[in-house]
């Protein structure tokens, strides 16, 4: 397959803009401003365009929402906080390809009418915080930033914003709290942040790789586009692998891959010859699939048929070596750190379940224990502020589920029974 | 019209509203802990959860708007369990100290445990451990208890508008803490205290002194400090207040306190109160009994109204006394002696304003609803911050602000700084220029409406351009036109008036540009004032030209009412303002001062100079709770009753009239009442059964309280103009005396400061403010630190004309360089024992203005 998003990787010069110019960058934006903004809304409607941030919502419904809500001015914010454990599948274009992802704003800001875009960056991406800002002021010195880019009177200012580290201003809502400079707390909804986002302005969060998708579906049309991939969500798809498999990074294939063809034939299989224990498939807080159930097709519509989600696409692999019960304790620690704290049962139940786990695993778990941390679940799931916090009962349940025996076992030997001691 | 059905039950509604008010309107309660009904949406605690047909997830009844045909559960198998769930969440983490928790008893999430019960002992962790936080002087924190509603939070922000407290750290390290660190540096309201549903944040005052449910007696009454007049609920104990608390739903306040209201109670159980009359015996004060003090004054006062006449007496009535006590002070004063040397500190500013307003505008001009300021589109501040004069009054300028209204601001207000105020800030004492350029601006923008001829007989010729006013006041011409256009542009606006404009020299002038921009902006007036019956006082009649219900002494007609219904004889001199019984008692006219409740010889501009004329005085009678600087100079001292130990009314500065009820017992009388016993010993029978009864008489012979009852008063109907008409519409001729602009350049001038936390000397009296601003300190810039090389804290000499009194410096970056701030709350420290002051010819307020000051660092102290 062509690559779409990981074009031009090899060229140590990707970010510049004159090497983008070479392989054709920029030439989509003049093409879409041929057409009307909703022209073009239609087209990303038509190619079946799905948000990669996590929750795969079509993103010309979303377009649609905050292009049709009169107020003004709008926003476009693009959400690069990547902060779910085991994804950094933006990274490559954010350090690499920059300026495919301002093309791709630029593009969507003229589609639902926004002249403002903000970059949420991950704070610690630091180096990428360099290149968007030197590829951005090149986009400005080119005239593909302003108040009348190509001379066709549109106007899209774009801005860097860096995070401060907090994984919750990855949720949309969060991330325009702390962009306006309050402290990154979910917001309630409604009001959706396609009528009153930031600054109270009808706003779109969409993920550095959706966007990023936006001028090949102007180039090929979306017919072609949605040719690619699984036919309910078409398109490109970068899956992010780390863990026990021999060849780790980032694969662009098409939308649908199934895991078992990611992990065998593209990472070119288990590392070391050791034997598949379980894949988390989506990043940390989607449910993980133990070695069997791992023939899913990877995407948005398929993976709930198969007993997870797609999230963001970040699988994270585990060989036989792996203590699940570490795994699961270490997944709750990094939520309860994360946990922004403003409802009770996120709050109080992550370091709850955190510490339960703990005990588990340091052999100190009781009979009962299990009980626990599945009633304790159960009082949080689906009771959430956000989904974060739904994130951690659902991690919970889902390794009890697949691996309740090597609970068990823990607590009956009162020990880790993965460690060698 | 939007049906839904809610348990089963079918509702209408007018309007979608969410789910937790359509229950609460339908009768059904739905358990919730961080939402409030004072704040805005948060959705946290997740208790108010809720089941709704159709939709998978259990819904935030705070936070979910109906629909029509919305089908909802409030009390299922499922929300139970969830509900018990969340209280389990909470009590992990909580100390579960119930039995030494001062909110036992109130507590919100007890309540909740005992309604939905809490699985319990499951948690075998180990519990979070914050140590309770005595870092402040008042308010104490106990974070193990929080339950993370952040309700103190949106109070401090949202309401308050001091942001002083956030949430500090995330996740389950979340705890409150103000951005100053352990102490707070913040408005001190205390609101955040009123609205945290735990033990979590409290008042140290009350600390293990008492539980809610031993509380013998909850008397709601008015605040005694400022005219706001905010509704208090007193808890007592033991005859003791221990706790002051405000009541949602109340007309002025709404369930919002200031830092006074609340946490100024405690002077009146004071070991300082006076509690035994005091007799001047061989030059000191000494104990007597009431027969002895009351017949010697009443004795002492006919001999000198036999020897020199009546007007050789005069009386000085409260500002922080009943308008029955005022009423009863005025009649004596004017019947019993026979003169109408009456008039009280409303005459520093208050009497006269309003005075020259009504003239314009007719009566009741300034008697504007406090809680619709909120609702103006434009606001404009002159003379005072409202936030520290009347905090609670202040906050309805914030929410105007906040609800996308225009603050303007002549000068530096220092609490509507956050509040995105359009400042005119014109160099010191050149504001009349300013406001002049406001007016021509405005005249040329809207023109002369020619609806009061005589008003706009008087300001057609102002003539001052916009680059004038940038000459001589520096504020640029362009940014004042911004600031008119808004006014211009403006269709409700309301102007605040502070005491500092109408101390300036000029104010009868200076009043007039305002009446201009208020007539050509269409505006209304507030005028603020500093005590809590300022405005009851004059509507009783204590003032040398007025009688009750602002009848003038001068005119035969209405002193012949007067006459019947008192059955008497009345003078018809008018009589002298207090400024003029000063001069008259160092001259030698005035024998005998009578003074209630008030403290000229600190009170009054030149302080010690009013000292020097109280003790030329024959005969000087104080009536105090106090033994103020006033009453050590007294003949006779007269032990009062406080606010809190009688029943009676005040006035506020909407011309409210609200019921004060008494809330503890004390031995004594009301001020009415001695007066009226001195009364009875001088041969005039002033007889009251109690206090309702001296207001059945105001209610017949003041026009103005026309038939009013204790009843109405408590409905809550006493909101001028009552039950009768507004009565003086006839305008006089308006007299106005120019000022004159007294500031040189390189000097430093003596201004008044008006803090927050004081409110005359009363608050001293109260220990929690004083632990809050415990001393008079000279507020400089930084610059001037700088140029005397002054360090926070060194000790300075100022010294004016007046006098001197040395006092430790405080830098204020913000401060003018031009000038030196000084209190005039703490005893022996007042600004105004410093100042000189000549008196406005029209409004008869004192010029404050132009006091040079020299600052000279004390060593070696
Ligand atoms: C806890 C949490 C963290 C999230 N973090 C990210 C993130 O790092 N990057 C991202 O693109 N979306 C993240 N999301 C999803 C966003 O809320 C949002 O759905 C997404 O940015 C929308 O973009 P899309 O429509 O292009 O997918 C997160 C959501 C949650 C609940
Ligand atoms: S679930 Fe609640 S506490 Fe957790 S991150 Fe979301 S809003 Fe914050
Ligand atoms: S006392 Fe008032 S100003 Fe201070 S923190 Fe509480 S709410 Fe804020
Ligand atoms: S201190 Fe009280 S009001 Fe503030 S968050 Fe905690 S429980 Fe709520
Ligand atoms: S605003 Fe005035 S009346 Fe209200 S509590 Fe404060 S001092 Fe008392
Ligand atoms: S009251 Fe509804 S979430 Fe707290």
């Amino acid at each position: 397959m062509e690559k779409v998003l990981l074009k031009n990787m090899e060229n140590p010069n990707s970010a510049d803009i004159n090497e983008y110019k070479k392989i054709g960058g920029y030439k989509n934006i003049p093409k879409a401003f041929e057409f009307q903004p909703k022209e073009i809304i239609e087209e990303v409607k038509l190619s079946g365009l799905r948000g990669r941030g996590g929750a795969g919502f079509p993103v010309a419904m979303k377009w649609t929402f905050a292009s049709a809500y009169p107020n003004f001015p709008k926003y476009l914010l693009c959400n690069a906080d990547e902060g779910e454990p085991g994804t950094f599948k933006d990274r490559p274009i954010l350090e690499k390809n920059p300026h495919l992802l301002i093309e791709g704003m630029v593009i969507s800001g003229y589609a639902i009418g926004a002249e403002y875009g903000y970059i949420y960056l991950r704070g610690e991406y630091p180096h990428a915080k360099d290149v968007l800002n030197k590829a951005i002021a090149q986009a400005y010195d080119n005239g593909l930033l302003g108040d009348n880019i190509f001379n066709k009177g549109v106007r899209f200012h774009l801005t860097v914003h860096q995070g401060a580290g907090a994984y919750i201003c990855g949720e949309e809502t969060a991330l325009i709290e702390s962009l306006e400079g309050d402290k990154g707390q979910p917001r309630i909804k409604p009001p959706f942040p396609v009528n009153v986002g930031a600054f109270s302005k009808p706003t779109v969060v969409n993920n550095v790789e959706t966007l990023s998708n936006v001028p090949y579906i102007i180039e090929v049309g979306s017919e072609a586009y949605s040719k690619i991939g699984s036919q309910e969500c078409p398109g490109p798809k970068l899956y992010c692998v780390s863990g026990h498999v021999e060849k780790p990074g980032v694969y662009e294939l098409p939308m649908g891959t199934v895991l078992r063809d990611i992990i065998y034939m593209h990472c070119g299989g288990i590392k070391g010859g050791k034997r598949l224990k379980a894949v988390i498939p989506g990043g940390a807080t989607t449910p993980i699939l133990p070695a069997e159930k791992i023939d899913c097709p990877m995407d948005f519509v398929n993976m709930p048929k198969h007993g997870s989600m797609l999230g963001s696409g970040a699988i994270i692999v585990m060989d036989e070596s792996v203590c699940l019960v570490k795994v699961c304790y270490r997944i709750l620690k990094f939520l309860e750190h994360e946990s922004c704290g403003k409802c009770t049962p996120c709050r109080e139940g992550t370091g709850w379940l955190r510490s339960i786990l703990g005990r588990i695993e340091n052999g100190e778990g009781a009979e009962g224990d299990i009980d626990l941390l599945l009633s304790v679940s159960g009082n949080m799931a689906g009771k959430t502020f956000c989904p974060l916090g739904d994130g951690a009962a659902s991690v919970t349940q889902n390794f009890i589920k697949h691996f309740r025996n090597e609970f068990e076992e823990h607590i009956k030997r009162a020990k880790c029974v993965m460690r060698n001691e | 019209m939007i049906t839904i059905n809610i348990n089963g039950k079918e509702i209408k509604l007018e309007k979608s509203v969410t789910v937790l008010e359509a229950a609460k309107a339908a009768g059904i309660k739905i358990p919730t802990l961080c939402w409030h009904e004072q704040l805005g949406q948060y959705g946290g605690c997740r208790l108010c959860l809720v089941e709704i047909e159709k939709i998978p997830k259990l819904q935030t009844a705070c936070t979910l708007m109906v629909t029509e045909g919305m089908v909802i559960r409030t009390e299922t198998e499922q929300t139970a369990e969830a509900r018990r769930g969340m209280l389990e969440f909470l009590l992990i983490n909580h100390p579960l100290d119930c039995p030494i928790c001062d909110k036992a008893g109130e507590c919100e999430l007890q309540d909740l445990v005992e309604k939905y019960g809490a699985i319990s002992g499951r948690f075998r962790e180990k519990k979070r451990k914050i140590p309770e936080s005595f870092a402040d002087p008042l308010i104490v924190r106990n974070m193990e208890r929080c339950v993370m509603c952040t309700r103190c939070v949106r109070m401090c922000e949202g309401v308050q508008g001091a942001s002083a407290i956030g949430v500090i750290d995330r996740g389950g390290h979340s705890h409150i803490e103000p951005f100053s660190g352990g102490r707070y540096d913040c408005e001190y309201c205390g609101n955040c205290i009123s609205v945290c549903p735990v033990g979590a944040i409290m008042s140290r005052m009350h600390k293990h002194s008492y539980r809610p449910w031993q509380v013998t007696g909850k008397t709601e009454t008015i605040c005694p400090y400022c005219g706001v007049g905010c509704t208090l609920v007193l808890q007592v104990r033991d005859n003791t207040i221990k706790r002051v608390i405000p009541r949602i739903g109340s007309p002025v306040n709404n369930g919002l306190l200031c830092s006074r209201g609340r946490f100024g109670y405690e002077f009146v159980g004071s070991k300082e109160r006076l509690t035994t009359p005091l007799i001047r015996k061989n030059g000191v004060l000494e104990e007597a009994t009431w027969e002895e003090a009351i017949s010697l004054v009443a004795n002492k006062l006919s001999d000198i109204k036999a020897k020199s006449g009546s007007d050789a007496i005069a009386g000085i009535a409260s500002p922080r006394c009943t308008n029955e006590d005022n009423y009863v002070f005025q009649k004596f004063m004017r019947t019993t002696i026979g003169t109408n040397n009456i008039d009280s500190t409303a005459r520093m500013g208050f009497a006269g304003a309003q005075a020259f307003m009504e003239n314009i505008f007719g009566q009741g001009a300034t008697a504007n609803i406090i809680s619709g300021l909120a609702n103006s589109d434009t606001v404009l501040v002159v003379g005072g911050d409202p936030t520290t004069a009347n905090p609670i009054f202040g906050l309805q300028v914030r929410a105007c602000s906040r609800k996308g209204g225009n603050i303007l601001t002549v000068g530096q207000m220092k609490g509507l700084e956050y509040f995105n105020p359009v400042k005119a800030d014109p160099f010191l004492y050149t504001e009349e220029v300013l406001l002049e350029g406001i007016v021509t601006a405005l005249i040329g923008k809207k023109g002369l409406p020619g609806a009061n001829l005589t008003l706009e007989a008087k300001i057609k010729d102002i003539n001052t351009s916009l680059d004038d006013v940038e000459k001589k006041c520096g504020v640029p011409a362009k940014e004042l036109a911004r600031f008119v256009d808004i006014l211009a542009a403006s269709a409700t606006p309301a102007l605040l008036i502070g005491k500092e404009i109408v101390q300036s020299s000029g104010a009868s002038y200076k009043l007039l540009l305002l009446s201009a921009i208020n007539y050509l902006a269409n505006g209304r007036i507030y005028l603020l004032s500093e005590r809590s019956n300022e405005q009851g006082l004059l509507d009783m009649g204590c003032a040398p030209d007025l009688l009750p219900g602002y009848r003038p002494v001068a005119s035969a007609e209405f002193r012949k009412r007067y006459e019947t219904l008192w059955d008497t004889k009345l003078n018809e001199k008018t009589g002298l303002t207090i400024f003029e019984m000063m001069d008259a008692a160092s001259r030698g006219s005035l024998k005998a001062l009578y003074v209630m409740g008030e403290n000229p010889a600190f009170n009054l501009p030149n302080s010690s100079a009013a000292a020097t004329a109280l003790r030329n005085l024959e005969f000087l009678v104080v009536q105090d709770i106090f033994l103020t600087e006033t009453a050590k100079l007294a003949d006779v001292v007269l032990p009062a009753l406080s606010w809190a130990e009688k029943d009676g009314t005040f006035t506020n500065m909407e011309r409210r009239i609200q019921r004060v009820r008494k809330a503890v017992n004390r031995g004594g009388m009301e001020d009415w009442r001695i007066i009226s016993d001195i009364s009875k010993n001088m041969g005039v029978k002033l007889n009251y059964a109690d206090t309702e009864k001296v207001f059945h008489e105001i209610a017949a012979v003041s026009p103005l309280h026309r038939n009013l009852t204790y009843e109405d008063i408590e409905d809550g109907h006493a909101i001028y103009p009552y039950k009768g008409e507004p009565l003086r519409d006839v305008m006089e001729e308006i007299l106005t005396s120019k000022g004159k602009a007294a500031r040189s350049t390189g000097k430093l001038y003596l201004r008044i400061e008006r803090p927050l936390f004081h409110s005359g000397t009363l608050s001293t009296k109260a220990p929690a403010l004083v632990k809050i601003y415990s001393r008079a300190v000279a507020r400089i810039s930084a610059e001037t630190a700088a140029s005397l090389s002054l360090d926070e804290g060194d000790i300075v000499r100022i010294t004016t004309k007046a006098g001197a009194i040395e006092l430790p410096v405080s830098i204020d970056k913000a401060a003018d360089s031009s000038t030196v701030m000084l209190t005039n709350n703490f005893e022996g420290q007042g600004a105004y024992s410093l100042m000189e002051y000549t008196i406005d010819p029209v409004t008869k307020t004192p010029v404050l203005e132009g006091v040079e000051a020299k600052i000279v660092k004390m060593t070696g102290t």
